[in-house]
């Protein structure tokens, strides 16, 4: 009995990156991430009305950052190539977009991390998950430099 | 072998109950999916009636766009 618990628990696919939780090292090698460095990974997709209003607020955000010591990555999630490629270029176009962004659009990376909403960030330091912020906050550049201060 | 039966029975129907996933709402997300299929005006038009039904206006709408947010 304990064998079929186990086996529909592995099934149901409820594992999720947690604040705490170690990535694997094919994901560090796939986000290209460095020791000693903050990275804030944020997911989102054209689609995602919430994620336009905070692409913004980001790029903003990123204009501060010494980025030496901390990165942002953009996880694009959208299922199309093309369609992602043309949000990207109209939001560098407006200036909304000045940190690196990979696409996804098999949805491999999300699925392994498995948020519970988007947008959502993760702060990951030495391949550590630090924090989760899910959902679009009004305010996130300034909540990203706060944040940031309390994990130097 | 009446055990066997069921456990292959709900692992086949299991298969109808996946979930939607946050990054998965791509078509849910369409303003076609809005109540009043996008169309403004019957939109306008049963929030009128709600409105005066229920002698207030406002907090007709949910939170996070429908992209799962929140």
């Amino acid at each position: 009995m304990k064998y079929l618990i186990v086996t529909l628990m592995l099934m149901s696919n409820i594992w999720a990156y947690d604040v705490g939780d170690s990535l694997s090292e094919e994901m560090v090698s796939h986000l290209e991430l460095k020791d000693d460095k903050v990275y804030v990974v944020d997911f989102f997709a054209s689609w995602c009305g919430s994620c336009q209003k905070e692409l913004p607020l980001m790029t903003k955000a990123n204009l501060n950052l010494n980025h030496d010591e901390v990165e942002i990555i953009g996880i694009d999630v959208d299922k199309d190539p093309q369609k992602a490629a043309r949000f990207q270029e109209a939001l560098k176009a407006e200036g909304h977009l000045n940190f690196r962004v990979i696409n996804d659009p098999q949805n491999l990376i999300i699925a392994k991390f498995n948020p519970l909403g988007m947008p959502t960030l993760y702060y990951i330091k030495n391949k550590k998950v630090l924090k989760i912020i899910t959902g679009a906050i009004d305010n996130i550049d300034q909540q990203i430099h706060n944040d940031l201060k309390m994990m130097r | 072998m009446k055990t066997v039966f069921i456990i292959i029975t709900l692992l086949l129907f299991m298969g109808c109950a996946k979930e939607v996933k946050p990054w998965e709402k791509e078509t849910l997300a369409k303003q076609t999916m809005e109540d009043g299929g996008g169309n403004s005006l019957i939109k306008q038009f049963e929030e009128h009636i709600y409105f005066s039904k229920e002698a207030s206006k406002g907090g007709g709408g949910v939170a996070g766009g429908g992209c799962g947010c929140n």
